[in-house]
């Protein structure tokens, strides 16, 4: 496995950001969740919900995403390849899980900002894909189905960020993520089977999946 | 709904027995799908390549008493193929066995051919490759740009990439679809043994780094001129509208079938684990069902095609159902377990990315719409 995060996409890049969550100044911190997401990826973004906060407290199950640290090989780490390739690893919090907590909830919803920038910054990604792509002496992106499929996705990104903005209830949330969830697959299937390749930039999609799994409690949310 | 007759409860039983094997390799696999040494020998494995090996070309055996599947049509192959995936479909797709290069060969070859290709895999150690996917064409046939050139002393040489196949690089025997004109009908299927090309290096094969069905291997292959003797071309035997790709358009109809037999096995088994970890997870009861649905459709596409082999209509819809079913089941199951449940339950995890695969075989769901609009406005709905 690699140690070091070797992904295309920008992550890392920026400055830890800490947020100001504030219950009044939520919507502002989940903003800038989403410009981080989309501008310095999914590790990136993580790191800035994540900072300043006790993750092994505040964790609803066994393990948490959190951003790969120098000192990632510690036994209370639990590694997955794609996820080691977007700087993400997974802690092991031990001991009863306590109960959901505000804190938790937003965690929910900030990691939702994060996803839906990260699933921007795809998006274009995508466009730009499908246009240099010809198929019947034209470019995919004019074919209807596919414009049609992206118009999909970003009017679900359009929707979403405001359940993110204004959901604080612990199914919606758990909502939230399923719907992010199933708009990154969407968002993954523009890019044809190339987007599968675990070193496309697409791979992206499937650890935040990965990652809200960890941080949000979706117990009863589903199809 | 079609009701399994004796034959086919025997086919599904037997392929039951040998999914359990299937489940003990898949994580293993799906870990490093280069380190199959140590999984040759499963009896599930020597069951799907001999089961699938015509009668007259099967290795003997001494010693081992395989229980064989008994397939002998297209419905009999989906109920084996959904019961092997509903054990683990990327380890059924790692197995070493004449797969869908087989049914091409069987179809197209003449008896020199069949006998080549199938002793080829005796032992178990032979992968096999059915190379027709190009890199930025998809399974779009007809913008194919591989090409067959004329050698000059009545063979061919072998010019192009294609992208995408399964077991591709570590293949010993498949075949490669190639142009050797401009016209539809000079689409022709070549078998080819890469460990035999001369010179070595004009042949490239690299297996890709997948997200899900690791197994798969799929891989990327690059002809530089790779020798193609004159009698290694599928097909000189039949007439000329028959030996191509059309000639081939009912083994299309029925690869489609088989992926979707391979989501509804996948789906099926995410269903039944969560079921035996989390018996009251909510909406297990819906996931059930919905697979049991998409199972029935896959068999009523099965049986069409074997009414009408060239009708894709139902084909397409059952792949479509099916994929999209099986993408939904997974997403479920992520939200049933408790959080982090996909880490706790690594198998679990593996399923979600596996999948994601079937979208992108044998056409993704928009060209699969588009063939089932076609049929709609056809009244293939009502046939």
């Amino acid at each position: 496995m690699n140690a070091a995060p070797t992904n295309t996409a920008p992550m890392n890049t920026a400055p830890m950001t800490v947020l100001n969550t504030a219950d009044t100044a939520l919507p502002a911190a989940a903003r800038e969740c989403e410009r981080i997401g989309r501008t310095a990826g999914l590790a990136a973004g993580l790191a800035a919900v994540l900072v300043g906060r006790d993750v092994a407290a505040i964790a609803p199950g066994r393990y948490a995403a959190v951003p790969a640290a120098p000192d990632t090989e510690s036994p209370g780490v639990r590694r997955h390849s794609l996820a080691d390739r977007e700087g993400i690893v997974f802690a092991e919090c031990q001991g009863e899980r306590p109960p959901a907590s505000t804190d938790l909830a937003e965690i929910g919803a900030l990691l939702a900002a994060v996803r839906l920038g990260v699933m921007r910054h795809l998006l274009d990604l995508a466009v730009a894909h499908l246009s240099e792509r010809d198929s019947g002496g034209e470019p995919l992106i004019r074919k209807q189905l596919v414009t049609g499929a992206v118009a999909d996705v970003i009017a679900g990104v359009e929707l979403l960020r405001e359940q993110a903005l204004a959901q604080r209830d612990p199914v919606a949330l758990g909502d939230l993520h399923t719907r992010i969830d199933d708009l990154g697959w969407q968002t993954a299937k523009l890019f044809g089977a190339s987007g599968y390749i675990a070193d496309h930039p697409a791979r992206a999609l499937y650890v935040s999946a990965l990652c809200a799994n960890t941080w949000s409690g979706r117990e009863g949310a589903g199809e | 709904m079609i009701e399994l007759d004796g034959r086919l409860r025997a086919v599904r039983d037997v392929s039951r027995e040998a999914a359990e094997q299937l489940r003990a390799l898949a994580q293993a696999i799906d870990t490093d799908p280069d380190a199959m040494q140590a999984h040759l020998d499963t009896e599930a494995y020597a069951m799907v390549r001999i089961s699938n090996t015509p009668a007259k070309y099967r290795e003997s055996m001494p010693g081992r008493q395989l229980r064989l599947l008994d397939e002998g049509n297209c419905l009999e192959t989906v109920v084996g193929t959904l019961e092997l995936a509903r054990g683990d479909a990327g380890a059924l797709l790692a197995c070493p066995s004449p797969a869908l290069a087989g049914v091409i060969v069987d179809l197209l070859g003449d008896e020199r051919q069949r006998e080549l290709f199938y002793t080829r895999l005796h032992g178990g150690r032979t992968w096999t490759f059915f190379a027709m996917t190009e890199p930025g064409r998809g399974s779009d046939a007809t913008a194919m740009e591989t090409r067959l050139e004329r050698d000059g002393a009545g063979g061919w040489l072998l010019h192009g990439e294609k992208r995408y196949i399964g077991n591709g690089a570590r293949g010993g025997i498949g075949v490669v679809f190639a142009r050797t004109g401009r016209s539809a009908l000079s689409i022709r299927a070549a078998l080819v043994e890469p460990a035999l090309v001369e010179p070595p290096h004009a042949w490239h094969g690299q297996r890709l780094d997948m997200v899900g069905l690791r197994g798969a291997a799929l891989s990327a292959l690059r002809f530089d001129g790779v020798p193609v003797r004159g009698d290694m071309l599928l097909g000189e035997h039949l007439p000329v509208t028959r030996r191509g790709i059309w000639g081939a358009i009912e083994t299309f109809n029925n690869m489609r079938i088989q992926v979707a037999a391979l989501a509804v096995g996948t789906a099926l088994a995410i269903a039944e684990y969560v079921a035996e970890h989390r018996k009251s997870a909510p909406g297990l009861q819906l996931a059930l069902a919905r697979a049991e649905a998409a199972r029935e459709l896959v068999y009523e596409a099965a049986a069409r095609v074997m009414r009408d082999p060239d009708n894709s209509y139902l084909s397409c819809a059952a792949k479509l159902g099916a994929t999209r079913m099986a993408v939904q089941t997974a997403r479920w199951a992520s939200g049933a377990m408790s959080p982090a449940g996909l880490l706790e339950h690594p198998l679990l995890e593996k399923w979600t990315r596996d999948v994601c695969a079937f979208e992108f075989m044998e056409g993704t769901g928009d060209i699969q719409r588009l063939h089932v609009a076609k049929g709609y406005q056809a009244g293939d709905a009502d046939g």
